[in-house]
């Protein structure tokens, strides 16, 4: 996507002969280059790392999703609401995978107004819910950029400085329909350091482009389902924090998870606070989690004691986050002949049958492209 | 033609480290590394011969080194070096005699040929649970669309913890849960609490070993059953499992610390710098309260 103004625009640049790419060997088939292709596009997955960058560990992140009337379109299937909205759970789920002290809101918005749909919470199971019910909306309108913008501020504003402050807007309509002037918007967003990113389902919109070069975001516009997939999965990953984010020890508590039994004594049944407010799911339960400064009892963490205001979590949910902060090297690679050992796997045990080897420069060791991928994937760390 | 069955894969890792199963011979216990393998051996071979589809897997966890009992590469490089093993007099089922077979060559040749180096009794074992990761995801994609595998992981563990190999201990467990990968626990000696993590984490089963002679005993009744069976038994409890975090500076267990926003780490008191990130953190002074003029009464 072009986004300074001096770029010239796809359609105004030379034609690209995309068919020069395949070449044929001698039996006429294209099976090497397709191979190499994909072996390409697994490799394009291996991104670099940032490297010694602060990251912004503690996310804020509101989620403007636009349920305007271009949202009923059937270009992508069944129509683009219906299609953005599981993308959304499984970005929901990833989200809190990666970023497990992290909180997440979401505002949609249609008919030139915008409301939340959930508040800013730590816990994955109340968006996905509301998702779910979400499908049946029916979209009417226009959707308003400054409104959802000016919904989400009034929470973010209130948020500490060491944690960082986004909005992912998924705008599909071409068009906004808003009360004031969005410049001072934009304005206001920069001062209060909120960066905003756009994933347009339509076409390339200037306001947008603006938007996200003035706050520091990114601004893409999908192709396909699947580019859409890959686009929501760029926004799961920490943000390199920035400078002027302040960086402050945070107090928190680490419960210890009691689980008693009936014929225990000394246990007494108690009420969770987390299910006070709702009007199912208020049991006597027996176990749980006990805040160490008020006692007040929890079903899951992490969460936010609603008593006395002090942050719960345990310790796995720290370790998550740490290979972010301890990336693994990426692998050097070499080709395949080179090796005079036997060709196996070190991690797998499988024959090295691709035509290149990727080796850990501190062990050395030697592993297959599959290996490489789920190390760098899932793993993050050397198996040697 | 892909079958209906589902296919259950079992990894069992196995600590061998020579310095505590020499410590282990040196105090006269029952217990010795070929009495435990035997078990091991045991368990694999009721596992394959519950269901035709079931595969095995071994690996040995050694010093800094893990190595693969079964199978082995020779296994698929040809049936030469099975050929002999195969013609068993006793009928036993042809896999499992040639299992056995082989776990036991490749741990002979691992504990003679593997030198070791002082005298600590760790084992690689985050390594070696990221190579048997490696080697089901390895396994899972050979198979075609639409047949179901379901792994999971047994560790045996003789020694102690290793506190250096946390945050890869985490990491592999990180990603277990997310594949849906059990790990199962039985510790010979002394309690890890890495490993009840683990199982807490993933829904596996943790086992302290209360008798260590009745090894096969307690694989077959607690371990050899799979996941789903595993509702319909009444099986040792789990665990009660401490998650509290361990404070950077002194390795307290605490219940209410300090978080470094940047870095993560974790302090029983307020200080200034972060130790390990060395940023320089804004402390929030009180506001400073103008105190009030209070009148005086003059004394008449």
């Amino acid at each position: 996507m072009d986004e300074e103004p001096e770029r010239t625009k796809r359609w105004e640049g030379g034609y690209e002969r995309t068919w020069e790419v395949l070449k044929e060997d001698e039996s006429g088939s294209l099976k090497a280059t397709v191979e190499e292709i994909l072996f390409q596009s697994k490799r394009k997955r291996v991104t670099e790392s940032h490297g010694q960058v602060r990251l912004g560990m503690m996310r804020h992140l509101h989620l403007v999703v636009d349920c305007s009337r271009s949202m009923e379109d059937q270009d992508l299937k069944p129509n683009r609401l219906t299609a953005s909205l599981k993308l959304i759970e499984t970005f929901v789920e990833e989200y809190f995978d990666q970023n497990p002290i992290s909180q997440l809101g979401i505002i949609t918005t249609k008919n030139k107004r915008a409301e939340k749909l959930t508040d800013l919470a730590g816990n994955p199971k109340k968006h996905i819910v509301a998702l779910k019910k979400a499908v049946d909306t029916v979209c009417l309108g226009e959707p308003s950029l400054y409104n959802s913008l000016h919904l989400a501020i009034q929470t973010l504003k209130h948020m500490p400085g060491h944690t960082s402050r986004e909005i992912l807007v998924i705008l599909s309509s071409l068009t906004t329909c808003d009360p004031a002037n969005i410049c001072e918007l934009i304005k206001t967003l920069k001062s209060l350091k909120v960066r905003v990113s756009v994933i347009g389902l339509s076409a390339e919109v200037r306001v947008c482009t603006v938007l996200t070069r003035e706050t520091g975001g990114s601004y893409h516009v999908i192709l396909d389902e699947s580019h859409f997939k890959e686009l929501l999965m760029l926004h799961v990953k920490p943000p390199p924090a920035s400078s002027s984010s302040e960086c402050s020890l945070i107090r928190m508590g680490f419960p210890q998870h009691i689980i008693a039994s009936l014929t225990d004594q000394e246990a007494k049944p108690s009420f969770s606070m987390s299910h006070l407010d709702s009007s199912s799911g208020a049991d006597l339960s027996l176990g749980g989690y006990f805040c160490p400064q008020c006692h007040a009892k929890y079903t899951e963490l992490p969460v936010e004691c609603k008593v006395c205001g002090l942050t719960l979590v345990s310790a796995p949910h720290l370790a998550r986050s740490f290979h972010h902060l301890f990336p693994l090297q990426a692998f050097t690679e070499s080709p395949t002949e080179q090796l005079q050992k036997d060709r196996f796997c070190q991690a797998c045990q499988g024959e090295l049958k691709d035509k290149s080897i990727f080796s850990c420069p501190s062990c050395c060791s030697v592993f297959c492209v599959e290996c490489d991928l789920f190390i760098h994937d899932s793993l993050h760390c050397c198996p040697c | 033609m892909a079958s209906e069955e589902e296919i259950n894969l079992l990894v069992i890792v196995v600590d061998v480290n020579p310095i505590w199963w020499g410590q282990q011979a040196q105090r006269a216990t029952e217990l010795t590394l070929s009495k435990c393998l035997d078990a091991v051996m045991v368990l694999g071979n009721s596992h394959m011969a519950m269901s035709r589809t079931n595969k095995l897997s071994v690996i040995a966890s050694h010093f800094e080194d893990s190595h693969f009992l079964y199978p082995g590469k020779s296994w698929r490089m040809g049936d030469s070096c099975g050929d002999d093993a195969s013609s068993s007099g006793d009928g036993k089922y042809e896999l499992l005699a040639v299992a056995n077979n082989l776990i036991a060559e490749e741990i002979r040749k691992v504990m003679s040929k593997t030198e070791v180096r002082g005298n600590s009794t760790d084992t690689l074992l985050a390594g070696t649970l990221a190579k048997a990761l490696c080697y089901i995801n390895r396994v899972s994609k050979e198979f075609e669309v639409g047949q179901e595998i379901k792994s999971r992981i047994l560790v045996i563990k003789a020694a102690e913890d290793c506190a250096r190999q946390y945050m890869n201990f985490m990491n592999v467990i990180f990603a277990a849960q997310k594949q849906n990968i059990l790990i199962d626990a039985c510790v010979l000696d002394s309690d890890s609490g890495l490993l009840q993590q683990a199982c807490d984490i993933t829904g596996g089963l943790y086992l302290k070993i209360p008798q260590k002679v009745a090894l096969a005993q307690y694989l077959l009744w607690v371990f050899l059953p799979d996941s789903e069976q595993r509702s319909q038994l009444v099986l040792p409890p789990p665990a009660h499992v401490d998650y509290r975090a361990a404070c950077f500076c002194h390795r307290n267990l605490i219940e209410i610390g300090y978080v470094c926003s940047v870095c993560l780490s974790i302090f029983c008191n307020f200080s200034p710098i972060c130790t390990t990130c060395e940023t320089a953190f804004k402390i929030q002074l009180p506001q400073m309260v103008k105190p009030k003029k209070k009148k005086l009464k003059q004394p008449t």
